[in-house]
């Protein structure tokens, strides 16, 4: 974990740094003058070596204390801690129901393999998969909630009563962008699985197919499941920043969008380096859950 | 399989019926709720005013904090009016002293960090102490050029703070407070646009209680002497909306009673001499992206909205409005923005600065009527000259030259300049910003310039990129807007004084020893003819120069509900929310049938 | 003609070192969806192809009538805001995409199969050493590593192949890496390393064919991917340089025009990209099919 980190930070310091050249000019505006670029790099400590800046670098994710954003000027900790539970409670539930979705309905095409249902259902994901998220977004919020009044256009509420109003229509619209990429993804995982040996001796044995699929090949491909769902899981911290924009959903993805777009290299490099944490956990949390559901693999 | 059939379609039922009942639409309207709902384009940063740099943070901090002057609401040309201060400066010394007078009694808002948390007097030492803080260079405010080099003494003051010899105790000789009520700014110069300044929030009054109680995170507590107040800082959620609270601590003031003519008949005067602020409650909402703005704005969430260029068509025809869109109640406001759009040449390029040949080709090639209609619905101004709209010594029937749209001519200066038909010519870069409006302003502009035979490369820049490649003198032509800080021409005027070079906002390093004259002299004139002359005679050197290619001035397109009154924009200033008003009756009765 | 092919293939047995993909060939020949799905990329290439060397809509950057016309007989798909014809960026566009999804997903490719069969046949050392690399590219968010990256080299097609290539492979490497550990302990390569294959005999001969198709089903994901990434890429300004005609761009420039309503952008866009990516899958499907060693005897 602690070469994964320090590999993440130099990574981080030495594509950031390298971004800008001259990050003060963006702190005196229109009217700057040479002398206020100059206290200004003072400030900001950008007039020391770049060993010394990656130096301080360090002890500010083990001290977790990442100072003041440049953009905002607001604390950084303050922000990443505000658009925490936002992203988490618009990303986690459309993503766990799109998995369990996804997975029933990828059985269900790989059972019924060749047949029109499984090529209709390959077209459908393919037709989810290309139309641009966009258009999901444009065309529910105006439909859904503009036009029926279903749901509210946008915004948000910090109250945990408060927010699930703004919540139900994202969620639709997440639900729907993943289950294309998922079904396709897991239905090959499990055709694979269904022409291995032990399928035929289950067969063999006098288990139905439907026996077969749910308990045989299904347990076996668990692992290469787990190993997509470890893939997608940054995004839950992400999030997406469409829906986040189109919602007014106060989230980090859109923080990390404006961060980036600001050249707000101290956001940057903290959420990086938060994210490759919590990402280092998840794969940690992954490896336990592939010894438990193949005995066969043994942890490292 | 059917019982978990069975269970699933429960679930469903569950959450559709969850869904409809959460849904906002059904609520009711609060038929006394005065509240008035206002949509912000980017989030908002903090609440800081000398770090309120981008006109959406002044629109909210500018309601919690005041200075000592402030703008008229309804007149036009834009007037100043004693906020703060008693009356207008009294100049004297050759225009070398002001004096202002402060109004006695104002309060700031009640705030922990007072002793008993109740707001005490505003002092004259309130502003010494503010002005200092926009100065200190450890606040990396991007304010101080208001007073940077005018000032007596306080150059030298920084100066010595950043050595360590200096606190906010060591006495700045332009900089005092010889009573309690009485401010006394020293000048090097006459500065003719003090009063201006001093009207921006940069110039703000901050109380160094809050100061020294939040530090850095006063950016969330704010406390100064506005019309609102943030209650709790829980009212702000940061990314999502902001609430401000009417202060009860406020200095009062009325509804003005004389505008411009056609405000009487606009029903702008119908409130003059009532108390302000009209709305108990001022909630600005983050909305970023256009289309859930404007469906928010339909629905009678916001109560005014600039119209999205999309939604034009659908909302305006002919420069009328639609009858569907009359029949809901919604009314125009249109205003002419106080800016200049336009496209600038690096001066210090070894082929653009020396060519004023090619300068004026790559003029001729652009069509500003055409930009304005395809790129802002038709609302816009084609710009002529650094005068902007409204502003001193603009001259509607002045026409540029080299702003109208004339290929063969254009052609024609190519030739002149060496090249004809753009042979022998290299590739040029423009530098500019990476949104989707950026880019495909960026594909007219390389599509016009090569039907000249000019070749653009393109190249996307973020804002610190582009800020930076400009500042660094690294841009060779650059798309690029000014807007007024104050409604002076001088704050155009001064892009082009040679001493004001990028990292100034020369940005074209453009240099003239005729204009510079020209500029210094008119600096040390009070407003006048003679000054409009002088800036005459500058606006046509940079014309005849053509350091920038003149785009546009945008016209804005605000549409606000029936049961909003009084509502005029001002472009200089514009948070001016407390003249605003909302009738929750009409609002309560009208809002359901969105 | 599947009966003549049928009948060849009988007659002609090749070595047994190409019979795999030979037996592959001759299934995915039968497949008539295999078939159309080919002729549809093959369409797609050859169109790109005369597009981009100006032997159909030579140039698209020229504005052909007023903004936003609706959709005509002359203009499909009507123009855009600069009055360009937008069937004709998209088959430009077509060409961006094709390019961008074989290149960077080729690179891609390589990158993960190769370090994803190193790691998980060997273990040990080169497999930390792997997995090292490939969680420190991939701990950093895609959507931080490639915007980053393209903003170090600069905007531009090539840089987007390299950005998108070199971040990609980690998918692939993970999966490749699992199916390796699978498969090394299966009976059939410990039967091969009793036999006194070599170990590149086993990698490349013996379990590579097993994992491969996850190649192919990751390559065609990938494809899809680098298109969309070419979007997110261009929502952020860091795509392809602004004058490459490309389907990001033209998704971008809709997000901006579907109020209006002027659906063209996205309606092309989407349906050049649909009808790509399906073709992509479902030949993908069908090779999958086909290169499968257990599916031989079916």
């Amino acid at each position: 974990m602690i070469p994964i980190l320090l590999g993440v930070t130099l990574l981080t310091f030495v594509l950031f740094n390298m971004l800008m050249k001259d990050p003060a000019s963006r702190f005196a505006g229109r009217h700057a003058t040479v002398e206020q670029l100059a206290t200004i790099r003072a400030e900001l400590g950008l007039d020391r070596s770049l060993p010394e800046q990656y130096f301080l670098f360090l002890k500010q994710i083990v001290t977790l204390e990442f100072g003041r954003s440049w953009s905002t000027k607001q604390k950084i900790s303050t922000m990443i801690d505000d658009g925490f539970s936002a992203t988490l409670c618009v990303t986690v539930p459309p993503f766990i129901a799109a998995i369990f979705v996804s997975i029933a309905l990828a059985m269900a095409t790989a059972y019924r393999r060749g047949s029109w249902f499984d090529k209709s259902m390959v077209v459908a994901c393919l037709a989810f998969l290309s139309v641009s998220s966009l258009v999901y977004i444009l065309a529910l919020q105006w439909g859904l909630a503009y036009k029926l009044g279903w749901f509210p256009i946008s915004g948000w509420d910090p109250s945990w009563t408060g927010r699930w109003s703004y919540l139900i229509l994202p969620w639709i619209i997440l639900f729907v962008l993943s289950l294309g990429v998922d079904i396709l993804l897991y239905r090959s995982v499990i055709l694979d699985e269904s022409y291995q040996d032990y399928v035929r001796t289950a067969r063999a044995k006098g288990l139905s197919g439907v026996q077969v699929y749910s308990r045989h090949i299904l347990k076996n491909a668990l692992i290469p499941i787990i190993t997509n769902v470890v893939i997608e899981m940054p995004f839950l911290i992400t999030g997406s920043v469409l829906v986040e924009n189109f919602f007014s959903i106060p989230g980090l993805g859109g923080l990390l969008v404006k961060a980036l777009n600001e050249s707000d290299l101290p956001v940057i490099k903290a959420m990086t380096v938060i994210i490759s944490i919590a990402y280092m956990v998840f794969n940690l949390v992954a490896d336990l859950l592939y010894s438990a559901a193949d005995p066969r693999v043994r942890l490292g | 399989m059917v019982k978990f059939a069975h269970r699933l379609s429960g679930v469903i039922a569950f959450t559709v019926v969850a869904a409809l009942s959460f849904s906002g639409c059904t609520k009711k309207v609060d038929d006394k709720d005065t509240t008035l709902t206002v949509p912000l384009v980017v989030n908002l940063k903090g609440l800081d005013p000398i770090q309120a740099d981008d006109l959406y943070s002044n629109m909210v901090v500018r309601n919690v904090f005041e200075g000592l002057y402030e703008y008229h609401y309804l007149k036009r040309p834009f007037t100043l009016q004693p906020a703060l201060a008693e009356s207008m400066p009294e100049v004297t010394d050759n225009g070398l002293t002001v004096t202002i007078k402060l109004k006695k009694g104002i309060k700031f808002q009640d705030n922990a960090c007072f002793p008993d948390g109740k707001g005490r007097e505003v002092v004259a030492d309130d502003f010494v102490y503010s002005f200092r803080r926009l100065a200190d260079p450890k606040s990396i405010s991007n304010g101080f050029w208001i007073f940077d080099g005018k000032i007596k003494g306080l150059n030298a003051w920084i100066d010595a703070v950043k050595t360590g010899k200096a606190d906010y105790k060591t006495p700045i000789e332009g900089l005092q407070a010889p009573d309690k009520h009485t401010l006394v700014i020293k000048l090097v110069q006459p500065y003719y646009q003090l009063n201006y300044v001093l009207a921006m929030g940069f110039a703000s009054v901050v109380p160094r209680e809050a100061i020294e109680k939040y530090g850095a995170e006063f950016i969330n507590n704010p406390v100064g002497t506005g019309p609102y107040m943030l209650e709790k800082a829980s009212d702000w959620i940061r990314n999502s909306k902001i609430t401000l609270k009417k202060n009860p601590n406020w200095r009062g003031q009325t509804y003005p009673s004389e505008g411009e003519p056609s405000d009487q008949a606009a029903g702008l005067l119908a409130d003059a001499g009532k108390a302000l602020p009209f709305a108990d409650t001022l909630v600005f909402t983050e909305m970023i992206e256009d289309q859930p703005r404007w469906q928010n704005f339909m629905k009678g969430n916001l109560d005014f909205a600039v119209i999205p260029n999309d939604n034009y068509d659908s909302a305006i025809k002919d420069n009328k409005v639609l009858p569907e869109l009359t029949a809901k109640g919604l009314s125009l406001d249109n205003s002419t923005a106080v800016e200049i759009t336009y496209i600038g040449f690096n001066l210090k390029d070894p082929l653009l600065g020396k060519n004023k040949d090619l300068r004026r080709a790559l003029s001729l090639a652009i069509d500003p009527e055409s930009y304005i209609k395809t790129f802002d619905n038709g609302r816009g101004i084609p710009a002529q000259s650094p005068l902007p709209p409204g502003l001193e010594g603009y001259d509607p029937d002045f026409k540029n030259p080299w702003v109208q749209f004339n290929v063969a001519k254009a052609k024609e200066m190519l030739a002149k300049a060496g090249f004809p038909d753009g042979k022998g010519l290299p590739e040029f870069t423009l530098e500019s910003l990476s949104s989707a409006k950026d880019r495909q302003i960026d594909q007219y502009f390389a599509s016009l310039w090569s039907a000249i035979g000019v070749k653009i490369k393109s190249s996307s820049n973020t804002w610190p990129q582009f800020q930076e490649k400009i500042k660094r003198n690294e841009a060779q032509i650059f798309p690029f807007a000014w807007g007024a800080d104050y409604p002076d021409p001088q704050n155009f005027l001064q892009l082009f004084y040679s001493k004001n070079f990028s990292p100034g906002p020369n940005d074209t390093r453009f240099s003239n020893p005729e204009f510079d004259k020209l500029y210094e002299k008119s600096l040390t004139l009070p407003s006048g003819t003679e000054r409009t002359e002088l800036y005459k005679k500058m606006r046509d050197i940079v014309v005849e120069e053509n350091p920038w290619i003149f785009l546009r001035t945008r016209k804005e397109y605000r549409f606000f509900h029936a049961w909003v009154g009084n509502f005029k924009w001002n472009h200089i200033e514009n948070a001016m929310f407390k003249y605003i008003k909302v009738d929750p009756k009409k609002r309560a009765e009208l809002k359901g049938k969105l | 003609m599947t009966v003549a092919t049928a009948n060849a293939s009988t007659v002609a047995v090749p070595s047994s070192r190409n019979s795999l993909w030979w037996d592959a060939f001759r299934r995915l020949k039968r497949s008539r969806i295999a078939v159309i799905s080919f002729v549809v990329i093959v369409a797609y290439v050859v169109i790109a192809l005369l597009a981009k060397f100006g032997v159909i809509f030579a140039d698209v950057s020229v504005p052909v009538g007023a903004q936003y016309l609706p959709f005509s007989g002359d203009h499909p798909f009507g123009t855009d805001v600069l009055g360009r014809d937008v069937l004709g960026r998209a088959i430009h566009g077509a060409a961006t995409a094709l390019s961008v999804g074989f290149i960077a997903s080729g690179i891609a490719l390589l990158i993960g199969i190769t370090l994803g069969a190193l790691a998980g046949y060997f273990g040990g050392w080169v497999d930390n050493l792997i997995v090292w690399l490939y969680t420190t590219v991939d701990s950093i968010p895609y959507i931080l590593l490639i915007p980053s990256l393209t903003f170090v080299l600069g905007r531009g097609l090539i840089n987007v192949y390299i950005a998108v290539g070199v971040t990609s492979w980690v998918t692939l490497c993970r999966l490749i890496r699992g199916e390796f550990m699978k498969h090394k302990g299966r009976d059939y390569v410990l039967a091969a390393e009793v036999l006194g294959a070599s170990h590149l005999r086993r990698i490349f001969r013996h379990i590579l064919p097993n994992v491969a198709h996850l190649g192919f089903v990751q390559f065609g994901l990938g494809f899809v991917s680098a298109i969309k990434i070419e979007v997110i890429l261009s929502y952020l300004g860091v795509g392809v340089d602004p004058s490459t005609p490309s389907w990001g761009i033209m998704l971008d420039d809709a997000k901006l025009e579907l109020a209006r309503p002027f659906w063209g952008n996205l309606i092309a866009a989407t349906l050049f990209m649909f009808f790509l990516i399906l073709a992509f899958n479902l030949f993908n499907d069908a090779l999958r099919e086909s290169l499968d060693p257990k599916l031989k005897n079916k």
